[in-house]
């Protein structure tokens, strides 16, 4: 580290920095360090601070830039080489169904349980599976057919249940995978899984990775945007934490952007009254260049995405007010989306709002819709979740699809797991509930290069086991940085000793029977 | 007498341990990894003999000096080309591709051996020639052995990759003929190198002097000249290598990454069994699936050298000039979104020296009109152009046709006419006109 001429306190020999040793050792040195470092030094940085700013800032810049390219560069998109092939998808956007639906009351039609209302699980079937504390001590398991009809939709004959007329009106554009799996039961574990390739928090998710991979697309907005759907008081609301975009190990430039449900998208973005935006420039460059001290002289890398951001900031002051301005959408886009969408925080609106941001390069937005949960009532509840959900998804891909941007944005609607086919608690002709279920759940993505029109994967006659064509989620993933074209294996970062990358370390594959 | 039996001794050393392609006892690795740096030091005396006795004619005392150097370089040549042996029969090297550097050392170790019980005799002026004679194959035998030892550790083409043309054209070099874009080799042999290989064998890491990111260098082989037979895989040492079980330390790709998938190595296979061709487009018993055989990108030229004209005119105008991937043939993308409020006909000119490179150029929500048309005919390799939500009409649109390559074009939310639209009919290669919004709607998508 160098040592500031006007520092008193002169420190010896080489630090770990001057040593030849790997970046990225030198980087996770650089991030602890801070912390140990920060409580010494903040007095000594902040009066070179206000020396700085008393003329000899020349000579810290000076300094700066010289520190700057002595340092090992970070892993960029440069370095990554990425994308690694020509993609298909330039972004993507991908609706989160929180909780778990259950696959048999939605995609994964099941006609001969009708007659099997009621009865018991044949064993065979559960073997040895793990059970959730929630029905572990259910005496039996009782088979609770889907309250729904079914009906065939598209040249591709998929069967969608009646909860889902829309999603019906876009079977030949979308991609229905039966045979998603998880390893997780529980929906912490399982969704982070989902977001992140493992169930322990601390990895980056993917909007994180990609925005790692392969940048941003416009810099006026943030690479990855996430937007949470209104609660709906009577759904049974599994909590959602921002760890769900969080950027991990990754620096946290890369983290999401929550777009807020209600009130102001962003807070805290509009200036104050009497600060007009040539002095929030003003204030903007001096914090910058104090910041850029405070990288001089701690080197932690996280200082840099701190100057990103407050740029970031500044750019969404303009840039975020124009991307939430419906007033010049036409009358087709609210025929299409339905009413719902000029409420902030619904579905509609999120999906609406998605299609937007893929129109300003955004490179990938991510929608939670929760409540999906239906350990009980699944009967009453599911006609409005679906409801809520089923028309925005398909004008999100129909939207896309007529302006011409379906075809280099991949689509995906997935839950962290699926749902069983015995009813949790009691079951009525009128009702039941299903519980967590991670071996079998039904995904579906649409465009950026996957082929429309297919339904892959199957289960056993109980929705219950993958039979063929299995997708864990590790593949699943694999798949969609396929699409972005991203080779899984390569989009990695060296963290806690290990070359760390989405589908963890199990080896995963992309489904080339997804794609076109 | 005992010099002969040293002699004999070390004609032994390749039969008691010749290189079989095994790794063998860690002691012998060890040792053996002593090799290279042990060979600099009998190089390096011998290198210094001819200056001694050159320097004796002025200087006698030198020249008593050369005969002592002499007996020192043939005592550090036999424990180097010990241990040079010992390397190649413990660190797994295959036989073929050591042989020749072996060989040569072990003649070179028995001549400067020979040239040291010469000298004597041609002190004492008996036999004046021999001794020189000898000395100068000595030498030159030093440059060829080390220059073959290497190549086996950097690689054949480390002294000449980086070398100006001309001095390549000298070397011997084989040509190939021409990749063929739509080729197997292109869209289904390389693609696999590329992931799974690649990260160890090219730009700087060259494991076993092999690189396998072109095909001439594929070719070309690494420090065995048979990794590709073509005709043949099983005697291609890659396919060998790809096809070893599971837990053999010699698998590729090596380290414990996942082994090759029985479809790659098929498709490996019957590339080589039938040609190893750069360009032939189908193979016989392997199904060319026929979503992946469309369209293969169109190839761009380099833009390499345009490096700091893209990162000017990216900070100038604000936009983003992004590659499309890694490959830089594939192109470059032109975004203009995070400007488009104020991106112009006027900007769009200023890349005209990009024109070749660029193969998407997206201006949706930009202040570009119809005069844009002339600049983008000039971007020869356009595959999708985006205009949605542009003040253009169309009324230029005929100037597009001479993008042959162009397959995308979204007109939508524009002031594009049905007559504009007719102009476009010539291109055949169009596959989506979008037209969302605008006067020409609806029109069914070709
Ligand atoms: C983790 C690094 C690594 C990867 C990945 C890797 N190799 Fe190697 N490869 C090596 C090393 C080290 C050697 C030299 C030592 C040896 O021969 O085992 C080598 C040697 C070879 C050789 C022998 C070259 C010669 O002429 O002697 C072949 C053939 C080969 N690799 C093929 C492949 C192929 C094909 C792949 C991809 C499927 C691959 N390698 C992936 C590290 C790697």
């Amino acid at each position: 580290m160098k040592q500031h001429p006007l520092c008193t306190d002169i420190e010896h020999g080489p630090t770990i920095l001057d040593l030849p040793i790997d970046s990225g050792l030198k980087h996770e040195w650089a991030e602890l360090q801070t912390r140990r470092h920060f409580l010494g030094r903040a007095g000594k940085v902040m009066g070179w601070a206000a020396l700085a700013s008393l003329g000899s800032g020349e000579a810290l810049m000076g300094l700066a830039r010289e520190s700057q390219q002595r340092s090992a560069p970070l892993p960029s998109p440069e370095t990554l080489r990425l994308p690694n092939f020509a993609p298909k998808a330039q972004r993507a956007i991908y609706l989160f169904m929180s909780g778990g639906p259950p696959q048999m009351d939605l995609f994964d039609y099941k006609p001969k349980l009708a007659a099997l209302f009621d009865t018991d699980m044949p064993d065979s079937v559960r073997g040895a599976q793990r059970l959730t504390g929630m029905s572990s001590g259910q005496s039996r398991f009782p088979i609770a057919p889907s309250h729904w009809g079914f009906k065939q939709y598209g040249k591709q004959g998929a069967w969608i249940s009646d909860l889902l007329p829309y999603t019906g009106k876009m079977a030949d554009d979308i991609a229905i995978i039966r045979s998603t799996n998880t390893d997780a039961i529980n929906h912490e574990p399982a969704i982070m899984l989902m977001n992140t390739g493992n169930m322990n928090t601390g990895k980056p998710c993917l909007g994180s990775w990609l925005s790692y991979g392969l940048g941003s697309m416009n810099n006026n907005l943030p690479t990855f945007m996430v937007m949470m759907t209104k609660k709906n008081e009577e759904e049974n609301n599994q909590p959602t934490s921002s760890r769900l975009w969080s950027s991990g190990f990754l620096s946290s430039e890369h983290a999401g952007v929550s777009l807020r449900s209600a009130g102001d998208p962003v807070l805290y973005l509009n200036n104050p009254q009497g600060v007009d935006s040539a002095v929030r420039r003003k204030m903007l460059d001096a914090v910058s260049e104090i910041n850029r001290q405070t990288y001089e002289e701690l080197g932690d890398p996280e200082t840099h995405s701190r100057i990103a951001q407050y740029e970031m900031a500044y750019r969404m002051q303009t840039s975020v007010p124009e991307l939430t301005d419906l007033s010049k959408e036409p009358k087709t886009t609210w025929d299409l989306y339905g009413p719902e969408a000029r409420v902030p925080g619904t579905f509609a609106y999120n999906c609406l709002m998605a299609r937007r941001m893929a129109e300003r390069g955004v490179r990938f937005t991510q929608i939670y819709k929760r409540g999906w949960d239906v350990h009980t009532h699944a009967v009453g509840l599911l006609p409005m979740l679906c409801g809520e959900t089923d028309r925005g998804a398909y004008a999100l891909v129909t939207d896309l699809k007529q302006r011409g941007l379906l075809d280099d944005t991949l689509v995906v609607w997935s839950g962290e797991f699926g749902r069983t086919v015995y009813s949790q608690g009691g079951i009525t002709k009128e009702d039941y509930g299903r519980d967590h279920h991670p071996r079998c759940f039904t995904t579906w993505m649409a465009g950026g290069g996957t082929k429309p029109g297919i339904t892959f994967g199957e289960t056993d006659d109980f929705s219950y086991n993958v039979v063929k064509d299995s997708v864990p989620v590790r593949d699943f993933n694999a798949t969609i940085l396929h699409c972005l074209g991203i080779d899984h294996n390569k989009l990695t970062f060296k963290a806690q000793g290990l070359d760390q990358k989405l589908t963890g370390t199990t080896p995963a594959k992309v489904v080339d029977e997804l794609l076109l | 007498m005992l010099v002969s039996a040293i002699v004999f001794l070390l004609l032994a050393l390749p039969w008691t341990f010749a290189p079989d392609g095994q790794t063998h006892a860690s002691w012998q690795q060890f040792l053996g990894r002593f090799h290279p740096l042990a060979v600099h030091l009998p190089i390096g005396l011998l290198l210094l003999v001819p200056v001694l006795e050159i320097g004796g004619r002025i200087r006698p005392s030198l020249r008593e000096a050369a005969g002592f150097v002499l007996g020192c370089a043939a005592i550090c040549s036999i424990g180097a080309v010990v241990l040079g042996i010992l390397l190649a029969h413990g660190g797994g090297f295959a036989k073929e591709a050591v042989r020749g550097h072996m060989w040569a050392g072990l003649i070179l170790t028995i001549a400067v051996i020979t040239c040291t019980l010469l000298r004597s005799s041609w002190i004492t002026g008996q036999s004046s020639f021999l001794y020189p004679v000898v000395l100068l194959a000595v030498l030159a035998l030093t440059a060829w052995t080390g220059h073959q030892g290497g190549a086996l550790t950097y690689g054949k083409t480390y002294l000449t990759e980086f070398a100006p043309t001309f001095i390549k054209q000298l070397g011997p070099h084989k040509t190939y003929p021409s990749v063929d874009p739509v080729s197997v080799y292109v869209t289904r042999i390389q693609p696999i190198l590329d992931s799974n290989c690649i990260t160890c064998h090219s730009g700087a890491k060259v494991k076993g002097g092999l690189q396998l990111d072109t095909y001439a260098h594929l070719m070309d082989g690494g420090s065995s000249d048979e990794d590709i037979v073509a005709s043949h895989p099983e005697k291609s040492l890659l396919f060998t290598r790809i096809t070893l079980p599971t837990d053999h330390p010699k698998l590729m790709p090596s380290e414990g990454k996942p082994p090759l998938t029985p479809k790659d190595i098929a498709w490996i296979r019957a590339w080589i069994q039938q040609g190893a061709s750069p360009s032939s487009t189908t193979l016989v018993g392997m199904e060319l699936k026929p979503a992946h055989t469309d369209d293969p990108i169109p190839q761009v030229g380099d833009y390499s050298g345009l490096t700091s004209q893209i990162e000017q005119i990216e900070s100038t105008l604000g936009i983003k000039l992004d590659r499309v991937s890694a490959r830089a043939a594939d192109g470059l993308v032109l975004r203009t979104i995070g400007v488009s409020q104020k991106f112009s006909d006027a900007d769009l000119a200023k890349l005209e020296p990009f024109a070749p490179y660029i193969v998407d150029a997206e201006l949706g929500h930009t202040r570009v009109t119809d005069n844009s048309f002339a600049i983008l005919a000039k971007m020869s390799h356009l595959r999708a152009i985006h205009l949605e939500e542009t003040p253009i009409d169309g009324r230029n649109l005929k100037q597009l046709t001479s993008l042959s390559e162009l397959r995308y074009l979204n007109l939508s939310s524009t002031k594009v006419t049905k007559q504009a639209l007719n102009d476009i009919t010539p291109l055949k290669t169009l596959q989506h006109i979008y037209t969302y919004n605008t006067p020409a709607a609806p029109v069914p998508v070709p």
